[in-house]
């Protein structure tokens, strides 16, 4: 005759092996590298030789299908983004080149345009400022009087 | 006769002020009574091993937490129980958590002894363990692994003293009909 707790021990005895192997590992990771600690802080700073593991221990191993999910989610992206831009380089280079007729067109225009406005900052806005500078007083006078 | 924690000289208090030798006499004590209580819910070695490895884990960063220090057992199976909770809360297991049952009566005189199993009857008590709905089940590992009182165990598991004394109850109820039928 035997109770529960002796019969779930001796079907879970093989696995002892296994559990001291955890236990080293928890102590040696916890206590070697960082010396015999002291206090049990509840946050403690990271050195730069265990830093990665604690970033990827806390933050990536528990959330590691979000995070493979996000991985995922930019490949697409990528991918996506490269197939596009390939595509539009291609249909740059299938356009045919402008014709002659075309070209003198547009550069009539641009004459015409250049013909209508003037040259940038000759005239227009020059005359405009001094016409429009405020003046003395008596000088209106003297014209009113005038 | 069985092994009780919070009875034992345990190292608690050097352990508190980091000293391996003290975890590692500590781990020593609850490694297999905590890869019993884990495997048995969870049923997959690997988990199993990973929720013991979590829960040390947890157990020496978050050491300062414990007040009393006698508590040091029920402590470490309550980050046990969390951390499986945890895990079903991610496999969506929810579900098979909730049991109701009417009131028992008071059991807690009851040993974790009391419940004597032949070697014949081993395999099929084993089945009918894990055909027990999951917060019987943990209820009655919590009381026959480490033989916590009803209070330690509704520390462990979040719930009412009441709660536990019914589930414990009903698990032993089905257990023990097993037991007569195969006399």
């Amino acid at each position: 005759m035997k109770t529960l707790r002796e019969i779930l021990f001796a079907r879970h005895r093989t696995a002892a092996p296994k559990l001291d192997a955890i236990r080293r590992e928890v102590l040696s990771a916890e206590f070697v590298r960082e010396g015999r600690r002291v206090a049990v802080p509840k946050f403690r700073i990271a050195d730069a030789a265990t830093l990665p593991l604690l970033v990827w221990r806390e933050l990536i191993f528990p959330c590691r299908r979000t995070w493979a999910a996000l991985a995922a989610v930019w490949v697409l992206i990528f991918i996506f983004n490269f197939s596009q831009r390939d595509k539009a380089e291609l249909a740059a280079r299938k356009l045919p080149p402008p014709s002659p007729e075309a070209i003198m067109a547009w550069r009539q225009q641009e004459k015409l345009l250049a013909e209508l406005i003037g040259p940038p900052g000759t005239t227009g806005d020059a005359e405009r400022r001094k016409i429009f500078l405020p003046k003395p007083r008596t000088e209106n006078a003297e014209f009113l009087a005038v | 006769m069985l092994v009780v924690a919070e009875r034992e000289q345990l190292p608690v208090p050097q352990a508190k002020t980091g000293d391996p030798a003290a975890w590692d006499t500590l781990f020593r004590r609850y490694q297999l009574p905590l890869y019993v209580y884990v495997f048995e819910l969870a049923h997959d070695e690997q988990t199993s091993l990973d929720l013991v490895q979590e829960t040390f884990i947890a157990a020496v960063r978050h050491i300062g937490d414990l007040r009393d220090d006698a508590k040091f057992g029920s402590w470490l199976f309550g980050i046990a129980h969390q951390k499986c909770i945890q895990r079903w809360r991610k496999q969506k297991h929810e579900e098979i958590l909730p049991d109701e049952f009417p009131d028992a009566p008071d059991e807690s005189e009851n040993r974790p002894d009391d419940l004597l199993i032949r070697q014949e009857q081993e395999a099929e008590f084993m089945q009918l363990l894990n055909q027990l709905p999951l917060p019987q089940r943990s209820t009655l590992l919590l009381h026959f692994v480490e033989d916590f009182s009803l209070e330690e165990i509704a520390g462990i598991t979040g719930t009412a003293v009441g709660t536990v004394k019914s589930r414990l109850h009903y698990a032993k109820k089905a257990l023990r009909k097993l037991l007569e039928e195969k006399k």
